[in-house]
């Protein structure tokens, strides 16, 4: 993906050729839609979103200032929505209380893989039922490869306050699943 | 609660980075530009007819201005009539602004009701485009 492209195509856009808008869909579709996702864990619903933040980038194309990477603008506008749709409609998260510590499979004929299994999805619930500035620290992080500037930007937060929400959010998870972060990685040893 | 320890944190970053890829469905781009051709060949949306409102804003305005001052000068000819009848234990003299009685009530209700009248007339025919 090149910025050039996006620059060419936005430029195109902003004369008045829509159909050069299309190049920037197709450029930025997988990682609008998969951020989504991580913010929604709903297929159906993240494509909606990624639909009404492409959208939003074409009303206001003229709006991005080109000493910004394009990119980071389009993230920090998809997420700002993303912010908004999930505070308008909330997806489906369990309390932290409630979610289940996988059973200790370590005695059992269960694989390495089904307990790995297992605890990463008890970890990732428990990631989605955190309050909301710690999962979107935590959502943001991860999905832009543990980069702290680029997932600041696209939060609009200072780095600092972005690594303070991040320690808090990971003590919190460490806190509630003790059981399941202290078992051995197997895999490790 | 435990502190924090790097084995912990290195683990909540090995299965959080580990998280699973959705691919858009295949007609997704097509639907986005769908929209946004939808949205490119919408109507600009129509701006405020500020030339219009103009005049019934300042006027609305002034009023305003008038009521406040007209009401501050109530209140400083009521602070002004209390302090002595406190004194002489007299019943206290109605401001001006109050004078008028039933009437002037009624003929104040009235204007209010044909400034109403008036302004939402004026606003149904700006939005149906006949002046």
């Amino acid at each position: 993906m090149s910025a050039s492209d996006d620059q060419a195509d936005v430029e195109r856009v902003l004369a008045g050729d829509v159909s050069a808008f299309e190049g920037i869909v197709r450029r930025w579709q997988g990682p609008l839609v998969n951020l989504a996702y991580r913010f929604c864990h709903d297929r159906g619903r993240s494509e909606d979103m990624a639909q009404e933040a492409f959208l939003r980038a074409y009303r206001g194309l003229a709006q991005w200032r080109k000493d910004a990477v394009f990119s980071s603008w389009l993230f920090a506008l998809a997420t700002n929505l993303y912010r908004s749709e999930l505070r308008r409609i909330p997806s489906r998260t369990v309390s932290l209380e409630d979610i289940a510590e996988p059973h200790d499979t370590r005695a059992s004929d269960a694989g390495q893989e089904d307990r790995d299994y297992d605890r990463d999805s008890a970890v990732r619930r428990a990631v989605g039922a955190l309050p909301a500035k710690y999962r979107e620290a935590l959502t943001l992080f991860y999905f832009h490869d543990m980069d702290i500037g680029t997932a600041a930007r696209s939060l609009g937060l200072p780095e600092g306050t972005l690594k303070a929400r991040l320690f808090r959010g990971r003590e919190i998870l460490r806190s509630k699943l003790p059981q399941l972060l202290a078992v051995p990685h197997l895999k490790e040893a | 609660m435990r502190r924090l320890t790097e084995h912990d944190e290195a683990e909540i970053n090995s299965i959080l980075s580990r998280e699973d890829e959705i691919l858009p469905s295949s007609g997704f781009a097509v639907s986005v530009m769908d929209a946004v051709r939808r949205e490119a060949a919408a109507p600009p949306p129509i701006p405020f007819p500020w030339k219009r409102a103009l005049p019934g804003l300042v006027v609305a305005g002034l009023a305003l201005a008038l009521i406040l001052v007209r009401g501050v000068a109530a209140i400083a000819q009521l602070g002004k009539g209390t302090a002595p009848q406190l004194s002489m234990s007299m019943p206290p003299v109605p401001p001006p602004i109050l004078h008028g009685g039933i009437g002037s009530a009624a003929i104040w209700t009235a204007l209010a009701l044909l400034v109403a009248f008036v302004s939402v007339k004026l606003s149904m025919r700006v939005a149906s485009g006949r002046m």
